[in-house]
């Protein structure tokens, strides 16, 4: 490759005449060094000139003089090159080699293998989302932005919340992980988001399936791993700032984000504020339970919300250190709808449409702040990773005071608080041991403290500590064919507090006398658990095929609302009972993955079996108490299958055709709700895109056309409480472009996006609010600038 | 072009498999029960006053295509206008006002027998001392399954 460009530069060199006042372009491709493949997106950077490689890897730098230019390709993996380019005319067909890399050097020293040849060799099913991925399909929330990837679907709450599921399975069955600490929120609260800055990500790694060996309880399901950013290259100091404005929530958002390398010293640091209002309906009224909700102007009323972001970091990196110290704050309010949060139906005196951007009762109020360390250290064939966090998570949901039942009227609005403190302590050891083994030995520790207050009780306050032990090896039978197995043990112990109502009850003896009684709701316990987990997995790659084949064993900590609730959820209008016998949840899952990728077709199945040995489920019983339904806490034996397909093609270039589709059958094979399915259970879903480059339109720069063609199935599988949902069809357009508007700096990426092309009607099965029958969001434009600053 | 075809197969036989899976949902029980007073003996029919010291009988008729399990009574006072019933009329409602010794009354019963429909037929007295003015009546039903449905009237107590 090096001669290649010299003999270019070398050519060019020998042939120089001068013009002068004359300009001329240079083009030509960026591709991967070993498939390849075009990489759309890198940049060339000269001294006054900049180009952004287009979606076929092309790229042209424009009104150069006549003499010696320097370039710098840069795309992230990717090791920077850098070009001399002698410039005499124009010249067409320069071909950029760029070959992967990662950024923390001394782990390709170790392993001398880039993270994409990693994913081929690992048998765990594992998708990765880049930067370049989030930027192109950025949508309200960071789920919402994943949910295009197959086998990902989200929970979605309003317009601004989401929280993911993974092949049908959500709530704490999904490690969320950020910067190497697991993110500790109250993920097991139905009307709960995510509670992570969607900005300044780099890069999302996502594993379908149980990933409990490495990643401890909640993982039964999979991960969704939020890798730290990259190191800054050298001697830079970059910025960026992007804004964002929605049409059907009126949406404003702005973020911005300065990083920098100085000698061994690097920081970044990110802002991100944004404000929206009610979000619209393509209805003009809910019909829910046989009660009817006029909205005015098609508006959900007070679905408004707001969230305000600060991120720092400051790292160190040495030829054999690298830490960084993160700190970030997240905060957020958010509306409820007013008329039925929950499945509770209310009218009240609040005059929520005077304005649509106003958050009245009921909303909750979110603060997430999180202070972390990951260092990494490179020892004698050993690298070391430690990571230490604290994160303290604050919320408080407030709703209109009213009597229920034996309760008075509560004295204010405040609902329910939780205050959860969570202490992480991880440590990990590679080590590259001779005879192709490599081994990993890890230890991680969590302790976590939750607190209640409110006048509503719904979990109790509870300790809760967790260690866990693991080893794992992957040893290279072959180069291109690898074993790995691993085997791990974890401690967890619980301790629930007790709760008496505030308010007492009346109680009719069985001798005709009446006593009044604070009632207990949650009783004070210690439990212990202990699991053992594993995973064994083969993979194999021929060519441009990867085979993977992976058998593993996940478990899940019960949760305190789990074992111990026992009280009236206001929310969901019922009464829930926790279980103090729960077992650990068990899943055995076995998976497979097929995936060819060469340069103009790409094709990826991932088909898997799956078995819980007691899948934790919220049972409603045919039993009263008082007058609402009794929903208690069961163990059952569930059976689930499914998997995914996708396929890419690359036609003339400059047109990409994606089909995927995603689908997952589970069924109760014991207990109450023998044959039913389990709660959320997405439907069968297909995803068909198409995306076409063109050259340049007027002023715009590499305009990319994208169509996005959801095709949902109807979801008949349904276990009580909920509803059939029918299946839609849903049309998504963006175009995205560059426009150069500052000299001597990148240019302005904009993008224009039309979601819900024909405001179509359509519910989503695995939406909060489709319990109470409220429509997704109608007809959204949004337009989003990023201008990059050097 | 055969290699197209190839993996045209390759992504079309899973597909199709996926959508061909049976579902045995012949046995599964899938209905809700049903509720209502919306017949000549069902009590009390929308905005019905009823007066204190009176005692009635509360009557609704529920069913379901398999089994009934419980149902449950609930009266409560509706004086801060919290939600209107469902039965389609609309009543004149009091002044919004606080409530002093509102009548509390919560009661389930099973329903035993392995019934497809049943009258329940409550005798409920109204207290001489509780507050007048505007209340919820609302009955819920469970299938042994735990199907519930539910449905609320608009009541008053009056003097």
């Amino acid at each position: 490759m090096l001669y290649k460009l010299l003999g270019i530069c070398l050519s060019i060199g020998l042939c120089s005449y001068s013009y002068a006042q004359e300009t001329y372009s240079i083009s030509g491709t960026v591709v991967d060094a070993r498939t390849q493949a075009p990489i759309s997106g890198a940049n060339i950077v000269g001294a006054s000139a900049y180009a952004i490689s287009a979606i076929d890897g092309s790229f042209i730098v424009k009104k150069l003089q006549k003499g010696s230019h320097m370039f710098k390709v840069t795309y992230l993996g990717y090791a920077p090159k850098e070009m001399t380019i002698e410039v005499s005319k124009n010249i067409s067909g320069i071909l950029v080699e760029l070959n992967e890399t990662d950024m923390v050097l001394e782990e390709v020293e170790l392993h001398g293998k880039t993270k994409n040849r990693q994913v081929m060799e690992s048998p765990i099913v594992t998708i990765e989302a880049s930067k370049e991925f989030m930027d192109s399909n950025r949508e309200n929330s960071l789920m919402q932005t994943l949910d295009k990837i197959p086998g990902v679907s989200t929970i979605n709450i309003g317009s601004g919340q989401s929280k993911p599921v993974i092949r049908g399975l959500g709530f704490n069955r999904v490690g969320v992980v950020q910067n190497g600490i697991k993110h500790e929120a109250q993920q097991w609260g139905s009307d709960h988001g995510l509670e992570i800055d969607q900005y300044g990500i780099d890069r999302i790694q996502i594993v379908k399936g149980p990933a409990s060996l490495m990643y401890g309880s909640d993982a039964i399901a999979g991960v969704v791993d939020i890798k730290p950013s990259p190191v800054p290259e050298k001697d830079t100091l970059q910025g960026e700032v992007n804004l964002l404005a929605e049409s059907n929530n009126d949406l404003l958002g702005i973020s911005g984000g300065i990083y920098s390398l100085k000698d061994n010293w690097f920081y970044r640091g990110r802002l991100t504020y944004r404000d929206y209002g009610d979000y619209k309906v393509p209805t003009d009224k809910i019909n829910y339970e046989n009660y009817i909700f006029e909205l005015y102007d098609n508006y959900l009323r007070n679905t408004a919300g707001r969230e305000a972001n600060a991120s720092f970091s400051l790292g160190f990196i040495s030829g054999k250190v690298k830490t960084e110290t993160f700190i970030s704050n997240v905060n957020a309010k958010n509306g409820f709808f007013a008329n039925a949060h929950g499945l509770e139906v209310r009218t009240s005196s609040i005059d929520y449409d005077t304005s649509n951007r106003d958050i009245d009762l009921p909303f909750h109020n979110v603060n997430h702040f999180k202070l972390s360390n990951s260092t990494t250290i490179s020892l004698d064939g050993h690298l070391l990773h430690f990571d230490v966090g604290f994160q303290n998570n604050y919320r408080e949901e407030h709703s209109e005071p009213v009597p229920h039942g034996y309760m008075p009227k509560p004295p204010n609005s405040k609902e329910r608080e939780f205050n959860k403190n969570t202490y992480t302590f991880n440590v990990k050891d590679d080590l590259k041991a001779i005879g192709g083994h490599a081994i990993e030995t890890g230890l991680q520790i969590e302790f976590q403290d939750n607190g209640i207050g409110g006048w509503g009780f719904l979990i109790p306050a509870y300790k809760r500590f967790m260690a866990g032990v693991f080893v794992y090896d992957q040893y290279e039978i072959q180069p291109d064919f690898h074993l790995q197995a691993g085997l791990r043990y974890d401690y967890g112990y619980i301790n629930t507090q007790a709760y008496y109502d505030w308010y007492p009850s009346t109680i009719n003896n069985g001798d005709g006398s009446t006593s009044y009684v604070y009632l207990q709701r949650a009783q004070d316990k210690d439990l212990n658990f202990g699991n053992f987990s594993g995973s064994v997995g083969l993979s194999y790659i021929h060519k441009n095929t990867t085979y993977k084949l992976n058998l593993g064993k996940s478990f899940r900590m019960p949760l305190a609302n789990e074992l111990a609730s026992d009280g009236v959820n206001y929310h969901m209008y019922r009464y829930e009972k926790g279980n103090l016998e729960l077992d650990p949840e068990e899943s055995y899952q076995i998976d497979v993955e097929i995936g060819h990728d060469a340069p103009l077709f790409n094709i990826n199945m991932s088909p898997f079996v799956n078995y819980f040995n007691n899948f934790i489920y919220l049972n409603p019983t045919p039993n009263y108490y008082e007058t609402l339904q009794i929903y208690e806490y069961t163990q059952s034996k569930v059976f689930r299958y499914g998997g995914e397909v996708q396929a890419g093609t690359r036609l003339f270039n400059r047109l990409k055709l994606e089909a995927s589709a995603e689908y997952v059958h589970s069924e109760q094979v014991s207990g109450e709700k023998e044959g039913f399915t389990i709660p959320f259970s997405p439907p069968l879903s297909g995803l068909f895109s198409a995306s076409y480059q063109f050259y340049k339109i007027l002023f715009l720069q590499d305009p990319v056309f994208t169509a996005n063609y959801r095709i949902t199935a109807k979801q008949e599988e349904i276990v009580p409480p909920e509803e059939v949902t029918d299946g839609y069809q849903v049309l998504n357009v963006s175009l995205q472009t560059k426009i150069n508007v500052l000299k001597n700096t990148a240019p302005l990426e904009v993008r224009f996006k039309l979601n819900n092309v024909f405001d179509t009607k359509y519910y989503n099965h695995t939406s909060f609010y489709r319990l109470i029958d409220v429509p997704e969001a109608g007809r959204n434009i949004s337009i989003s600038l990023t201008q990059t600053f050097y | 072009m055969k290699r197209f075809y190839k993996y045209l197969m390759l992504f079309l036989v899973p597909v199709v498999l996926f959508s061909c899976s049976s579902d045995d949902s012949a046995d599964k029980d899938e209905e809700k029960p049903e509720i209502t007073v919306k017949y000549n003996d069902g009590f009390p029919q929308a905005c019905a006053e009823l007066a204190r010291g009176e005692t009635y009988h509360f009557k609704a008729m529920v069913t379901d295509n398999m089994e009934l399990a419980s149902y449950s009574v609930d009266i409560h006072n509706n004086f801060d206008h919290h939600t209107h019933d469902d039965q389609g009329a609309q009543c004149e409602l009091d002044p919004v006002k606080e409530s002093v010794n509102p009548m509390i009354f919560m009661e389930n019963h099973s329903i035993e027998g392995s019934l497809t429909s049943y009258e329940i037929d409550m005798e409920i007295s109204i207290p001489e001392d509780v507050d007048v003015g505007d209340y919820h009546c609302q009955y819920s039903v469970t299938d042994q399954t735990g199907w519930q449905s539910r449905t609320s009237i608009d009541i008053k107590i009056v003097e």
